[in-house]
């Protein structure tokens, strides 16, 4: 039989613990003045004892905490802002990621809003009708430097029309398709346009050479052809108007075809490789913008006033001359005329005789009608010295 | 030769942890349950201690021990406050010693049964203060039936996550 401690040990334990705290509590509490129960405000020794040790076993992991700067609240509000942010942070990222894609887009927008700008004002201010056209695709090769544009026949471009930006020329169009043209460009070699320097007034012919180069071959060698000339169309080729800029001399170096030949390596300005949009000249009959038309207008007015000045002027004149008196009247006979001289005409004076004749003098010339070729000369007769 | 009841499943279940676990985990819950109100003001729903004590009274089936762990914590948050030193200490010892009897008898590892265990013995708990305060000592004391349910509930949450964390302290045969 186990002995009663060992058998009830739990509840002897429970009770003994709950005896020792309810001891503990009423030692604690005692009976206020007005009959209430109360906690005696002073701690006696034992309990301030206890509390002195739970103190003791917290306060040190506690002031750990505070001094370590855990402060639990911040990692809580930390944590639960971190938490926000990084939502906001994917969201913020995402929105940066679709507003780099629509500032991008603006962007190119921009660039093109510019360039078509740039066409759209060069186009009303050039004096030839175009068609501004998209570059939709090239060759994809770079033996054969060929552009298409978004433009066809029935746009109305044809064969043999000049492509250009405002920046210098491009090509031409060598085959027009019902809605899409291929341009060649003027760096194919085998493409061609005459081409005059502005400076030195040489012309020449413009084509494309191996490394995508424009050049202007089958120029005579001359010092004077300098780096950084500029270079027109010559308008001969009756593709491209005269005068439009090509580029300008980047190199001259010697046709190794040919001696005494160069050619001149031109520096284009229009961006051959980088064309997004092109004008097409349709037309090369001059048209006038309305301010020219005008200023032609006034021109027209001014010549016609001038006109009309004259006129009156001419008017005038006769009138004046009709009501002035006249310096010969055909009414009176000659003798009565305004500016009739009856007194006799001063005669003609000789002049008088030389004091010595010399060869000078009228009359000591030899004749020449009866001279012969090869007689001898015939002497000069000397006028006899007076003395 | 200690003599196991073999016919107890339960003293095959018993679980044994590190010596340093039972000396820090409780004054760990004591710490941060003097710390935490004071960070989290009127949210501190839980009381750690009280988890402590469930729960290491539940793994091992010895009424003693759970009881002496309830009396300890118990007094230790009654030093920490301003009220007499052993009201905590009865509700605590006596939730100690129930729970290591019902750790005996039923199956602690479902954490549905640990679930509702905490949140009876918060309620106990609170119930076993207030009785103490009350009528043992004869003081007044302004009580709010939801705040203790609010706390119940917030205990038994705080167990669902923090009884499988101990459980990884666990010392396994």
């Amino acid at each position: 039989m186990e002995p009663f401690f060992v058998r009830y040990r739990n509840l002897l334990v429970l009770l003994a613990l709950l005896a020792v705290q309810v001891v503990g509590l009423a030692v604690q509490v005692h009976r206020a003045d007005s009959g209430r129960m109360s906690l005696d405000p002073r701690d006696s020794g034992g309990v301030r004892l206890i509390r002195l040790w739970a103190s003791a076993f917290v306060s040190p992991p506690e002031r750990l905490i505070h001094s370590s700067g855990l402060d639990l609240l911040d990692l809580w509000q930390n944590y639960i802002d971190l938490r926000h942010v990084r939502q906001q942070n994917q969201d913020l990222q995402k929105t940066v990621d679709r507003l780099r894609l629509e500032q991008a887009a603006l962007l190119e927008d921009a660039r093109q809003g510019q360039r078509l700008q740039a066409l759209l004002h060069f186009q009303e201010t050039y004096l030839y009708k175009t068609l501004p056209a998209q570059v939709i695709g090239s060759s994809g090769t770079t033996q054969s430097r060929v552009l298409y544009i978004d433009k066809g026949t029935v746009d109305g471009l044809q064969h043999d029309m000049a492509v250009i930006t405002p920046d210098g020329i491009v090509g031409k169009v060598r085959d027009a398709f019902s809605h899409a043209s291929q341009i060649l460009v003027i760096n194919d070699q085998t493409s061609g346009a005459g081409v005059i320097l502005e400076t030195t007034r040489i012309r020449g012919i413009l084509r494309g050479n191996a490394q995508g180069q424009p050049q202007i071959v089958g120029i005579i060698a001359d010092n004077r052809i300098q780096p950084g000339e500029r270079v027109l169309t010559a308008g001969g080729d009756q593709i491209f108007p005269r005068g439009l800029p090509v580029g300008v001399v980047d190199k001259v170096v010697r046709d190794p075809q040919r001696d005494g030949f160069i050619n001149v390596i031109v520096k284009p300005y229009a961006k051959l490789d980088r064309l997004d949009e092109v004008l097409v000249i349709t037309s090369t009959q001059p048209r006038f913008s309305p301010d020219q038309q005008q200023d032609m207008a006034v021109s027209q007015a001014l010549k016609g006033a001038e006109v009309q000045q004259e006129e009156a002027q001419k008017k005038a004149s006769a009138i004046m001359a009709e009501r002035l008196p006249g310096l010969i009247d055909p009414n009176l006979p000659p003798d009565q005329q305004p500016l009739h001289d009856s007194t006799p005409p001063v005669p003609v004076a000789h002049p008088p005789q030389p004091l010595r004749p010399d060869r000078f003098t009228p009359g000591t010339a030899p004749d020449l009608q009866n001279s012969q070729p090869g007689a001898p000369a015939q002497s000069t007769q000397t006028p006899q010295r007076n003395p | 030769m200690p003599v196991l009841s073999a016919n107890s499943r339960r003293e095959l279940d018993i679980h044994r942890f590190p010596v340093l676990v039972y000396a820090l985990v409780p004054l760990t819950a004591v710490v941060l349950q003097a710390w935490l109100p004071r960070v989290l003001g009127r949210f501190a729903w839980f009381d750690l201690p009280l988890l402590i004590i469930v729960y290491f009274a539940l793994g091992r089936p010895s009424p003693i021990q759970g009881t002496v762990m309830g009396f300890v914590l118990g007094i230790f948050q009654d030093a920490l406050t301003q009220h007499a030193i052993g009201i905590n200490g009865i509700a605590k010892t006596l939730v100690g010693f129930l729970a290591s009897s019902f750790g005996v008898r039923i199956d602690v590892e479902n954490h549905t049964i640990r679930v509702l265990l905490v949140l009876f013995f918060s309620l106990l708990s609170s119930t076993l203060y207030v009785s103490v305060y009350r009528i043992l000592l004869g003081l007044s004391l302004d009580w709010n039936w939801l705040d203790e349910l609010l706390k119940a509930a917030g205990n038994s949450i705080l167990a669902l996550a923090l009884f499988p964390l101990l459980d990884r302290f666990r010392i396994r045969d």
